[in-house]
């Protein structure tokens, strides 16, 4: 479904990735892992169109794209950011915001579209009409749920969709994802920096340092065995919580 | 505990007054700090900050803070005048931030911010309060303290950054630090290395720590004894090792809601808030 090549990314004299490919096949659920620095959401940037400076080679479900997309890209594939509090229009109503890409499309039914979105996401028509400010952090991720899939996408890239939400709204929206996932089959591509919320929700992840994935694994390898890279060793036993010699090596 | 607590609040409350109406953000709560690590986890909007700027008195003029007692072993912290207060803060008390982007003085270089903080509680001489700053920043693990000194906030690192503020509360070597969230914003590798610092530092001092966090797992490895907040109340205390064994639907729902390795393809179950758990007030 995706395929990476080679992939290069540098602002100025920063080589922010390096020399990245993966593939990910359609159904997939794919984690990248890492901290912050590592490329990772510049990595997902690229993949979505954000940044158009780029080498290597990209494929989407077979078709090379370049760093310029066209309307018929956007319908593939949408994306979902990390901080609902900055990506929904503070003066938008939910209505225009899941009303915005329908007309873009220029698709019909707009009426029907926007309903079972909100309805697909929890949410209900209660909420059409409110403004982000009316919604809590939860509800807000929920609408650029409901934003990223009014266009019926085959790919969603999603960029720390949790880091900013606290755990038990962490666990609705992971739910969400997954139910999601199966009910439209979907392909996802997930960034954290949390290794258990990517070990929960993805089939198959990667880890990166400094601009390079130096490990990828199926999550069934992670679960019963030790990655075999140190730094992704150091992710995992820092995911469990504080110990004592993570802290002096 | 033998030793009397370094800190004793019993019945606090902190009420926001706002332009929608009065928020009750602490409800009535009780606990004590020793010489210990003491964790308040919770989730946002618990209360959990909002307690611990109110032991420093730290809160905006529009909260009122009312409480049977807020002492600092013999001083009571709510009828204390605003010079005494200014004599408990980084000398008996301390506080370290979330994020050290915004809490460091952006236009002066580090070692001077740190030496200030030591010159502000003890009448030393210029030269002398450098020594220390510079003993500080090597005991926070800096490699290169003469070096780190002469920077500036921007130019250091996040992770680097933190110790930086690590070395500019103890300084003045208080009894109690209280950090709120002081690894939120690192990244899991450097945020180790940071709660290792403190972890020394507060054993090898004897000094009461209270330990702000909403990461559960990281509050049940790190510290000695934890409460857990929702709504402005302690649900319940409990030593942290026997944080996992935890019984208040509350936190076992917390507990739940963390994916894990473990969880993977299975549904989190998703906690369901009961209004009796705050009915309960004394």
């Amino acid at each position: 479904m995706i395929s990476v090549r080679h992939l290069d990314v540098s602002f100025g004299n920063v080589r922010a990735v390096s020399d990245v490919s993966f593939t990910v096949a359609a159904g997939d659920i794919f984690g990248l892992v890492g901290e912050s620095g590592c490329g990772k959401s510049t990595l997902l940037r690229v993949l979505s169109g954000l940044n158009p400076h780029w080498t290597g080679s990209i494929e989407i479900a077979g078709r090379a794209i370049g760093p310029m997309r066209d309307k018929a890209f956007y319908r593939q594939v949408q994306m979902v950011f990390q901080d609902p509090f900055g990506s929904l229009h503070p003066r938008h109503t939910v209505d225009r915001t899941l009303a915005e890409p329908i007309a873009i499309h220029g698709l019909d039914n707009a009426e029907a579209r926007i309903a079972r979105a909100l309805d697909d996401v929890g949410l209900g028509p209660r909420f059409r009409f409110r403004y982000p400010h009316q919604l809590s952090g939860g509800q807000r991720q929920r609408v650029a749920i409901a934003r990223a899939l009014i266009l019926e996408p085959s790919i969603l890239l999603l960029d720390e969709p949790t880091s900013a939400l606290d755990v038990s709204i962490q666990a609705e929206v992971l739910n969400l994802l997954a139910r999601l996932r199966t009910a439209r089959d979907l392909t996802l591509i997930l960034v954290s920096h949390n290794l258990a919320v990517v070990a929960h929700l993805c089939n198959r992840l990667a880890v990166m340092q400094g601009g390079a994935i130096v490990e990828e694994m199926t999550v069934d390898a992670l679960r019963h065995g030790e990655p075999s890279h140190p730094y992704s060793r150091e992710l995992l036993r820092a995911s469990l919580g504080y110990h004592r010699a993570a802290g002096t090596s | 505990m033998a030793q009397p607590p370094l800190l004793s609040v019993r019945n606090l409350c902190v009420r926001f007054d706002t332009p929608r109406g009065i928020v009750e953000a602490v409800r009535g709560i009780d606990f004590d700090v020793g010489r210990e690590r003491l964790g308040i986890v919770g989730e946002s909007g618990s209360g959990k900050s909002v307690t611990g700027r109110a032991t420093l008195r730290l809160l905006p003029a529009s909260a009122t803070v009312t409480a049977d007692r807020l002492a600092l072993g013999d001083l009571d912290l709510l009828g204390a005048d605003a010079a005494a207060l200014r004599s408990v803060r980084g000398r008996r008390v301390s506080m370290i931030m979330q994020d050290p982007k915004f809490s460091l003085n952006p236009v002066m270089t580090v070692g001077r911010q740190i030496a200030e903080a030591y010159r502000m509680h003890h009448r030393v001489g210029r030269s002398e309060a450098r020594r220390r700053a510079l003993d500080m920043l090597a005991d926070v693990r800096i490699r290169d303290p003469e070096h780190v000194y002469d920077l500036y906030p921007h130019e250091v690192s996040g992770g680097m950054g933190q110790r930086v503020m690590i070395a500019m509360m103890l300084i003045p070597e208080p009894d109690l630090l209280i950090a709120d969230e002081p690894t939120s914003a690192l990244d899991v590798t450097v945020s180790m290395q940071v709660l290792a610092i403190l972890d020394d530092l507060v054993t090898r001092r004897g000094m009461g720590l209270l330990f702000i966090s909403h990461d559960l797992n990281l509050v049940a490895s790190f510290c000695d004894r934890v409460l857990v907040m929702y709504g402005g109340q302690i649900m319940e205390t409990l030593p942290a090792s026997a944080l996992h064994q935890a019984t208040h639907p509350y936190t076992r729902g917390l507990l739940a809601a963390l994916p894990t390795i473990d969880t993977a393809g299975r549904d989190l179950p998703v906690l369901t808030r009961d209004p009796a758990w705050l009915a309960t007030r004394r």
